[in-house]
């Protein structure tokens, strides 16, 4: 990949740039893809797949703070 | 736990560190490479009492603290993307030093350097397809029925025009996918997004990642664009390049 294909974005995606990517956006991307290259640290833990689960946790707990949030506004 | 250890963002080949200068982690640790063969991991220090087992299940509840780390990921990768060929690592790959970060490399060598053949001089690509909400007053009937059967009726109607519709958005979104499938040389579908996170009244009916040749990205644009517009009831939105988070995942 060459510095300026990466750049040569149209809808401004690249960090710094004119739009900022969305948290969901990213976390698609940052969550359960990317190389799995377990870290020591995670593995003493308690496994290869904790951040990944961690944060589903976290996300269905936000969602469901959303969904409660959504109920006492109606 | 203190002391430190090694945050690794990235499998590079063909990396000149140099380019990396003035990259920072986090709390502004320089961005170094551990050289393994013809491959390279980037990687920074990050401090044990943050990184650590312990205090990560805590931070890996607070959204802020995983927002300030997916962003600082994101951003690094995009800086050894533009100048390398780049397999990201998941987010939060902590190992405890160098030693350590190349025995995993050396472990998954043959894995990564398929990975990194399948995305060299190619670029990932967003597709969504959402569908809007129909106005309230196309799907409630406008005089108050007129007996039980008729509020039935209308009641049924309704419901089979929903139907209708979410079958020809999920027809469209097909047809979206296998159009941009063409023109790709992978593909992913991801789940779409849920409206509460997106925060858009939008309903999501096509998420996925393409992996495009770097040259063959006008054509693949321009043929969504074109296909955005011959379905106005759905919106198609192309976002890219990313570096290929989608598609560097070892088999």
């Amino acid at each position: 990949m060459s510095d300026i294909d990466l750049h040569a974005s149209a809808t401004g995606l690249q960090p710094g740039g004119a739009g900022q990517v969305s948290l969901v956006d990213l976390l698609d991307r940052l969550l359960g893809t990317g190389v799995v290259l377990a870290g020591d640290v995670l593995i003493s833990l308690a496994g290869v797949d904790l951040v990944e689960i961690r944060l589903k946790a976290l996300i269905t707990s936000v969602r469901a703070d959303m969904a409660r949030r959504e109920r006492a506004e109606q | 736990m203190s002391g430190n250890a090694r945050y690794v963002f990235a499998v590079a080949r063909d990396l000149d560190v140099a380019e990396l200068s003035g990259t920072h982690g986090f709390q502004g640790a320089a961005v170094e490479a551990v050289e393994h063969e013809k491959l390279a991991a980037v990687v920074c220090d990050v401090d044990l009492a943050e990184f650590g087992a312990e205090p990560l299940t805590r931070n890996l509840e607070d959204l802020a603290w995983v927002e300030r780390v997916a962003r600082t990921h994101n951003e690094v990768v995009w800086r050894v993307a533009a100048v390398s060929t780049c397999a990201p690592l998941r987010l939060v790959t902590v190992c405890a030093d160098d030693e350590s970060v190349r025995a995993k490399v050396d472990s998954l060598r043959a894995g990564l350097e398929d990975v990194l053949d399948r995305i060299e001089g190619r670029q990932e690509w967003s597709v969504k397809v959402l569908v809007a909400p129909r106005p309230a007053g196309e799907t409630s009937p406008v005089a108050p029925a007129t007996s039980g059967a008729d509020y039935l009726r209308r009641k049924r109607q309704a419901s089979d025009r929903r139907r209708d519709l979410s079958v020809e958005a999920e027809h469209i979104a097909r047809d979206v996918h296998d159009l941009a499938h063409t023109h790709a040389v992978a593909s992913r579908r991801l789940a779409p997004q849920d409206p509460r996170l997106t925060g858009r009244p939008e309903t999501m009916v096509l998420n996925a990642a393409y992996l495009v040749e770097a040259d063959e990205h006008e054509a693949f644009t321009a043929a969504l664009h074109a296909a955005g517009e011959q379905h106005p009831s759905v919106t198609v939105e192309v976002e890219g390049p990313w570096p290929a988070y989608s598609f560097a995942v070892l088999e």
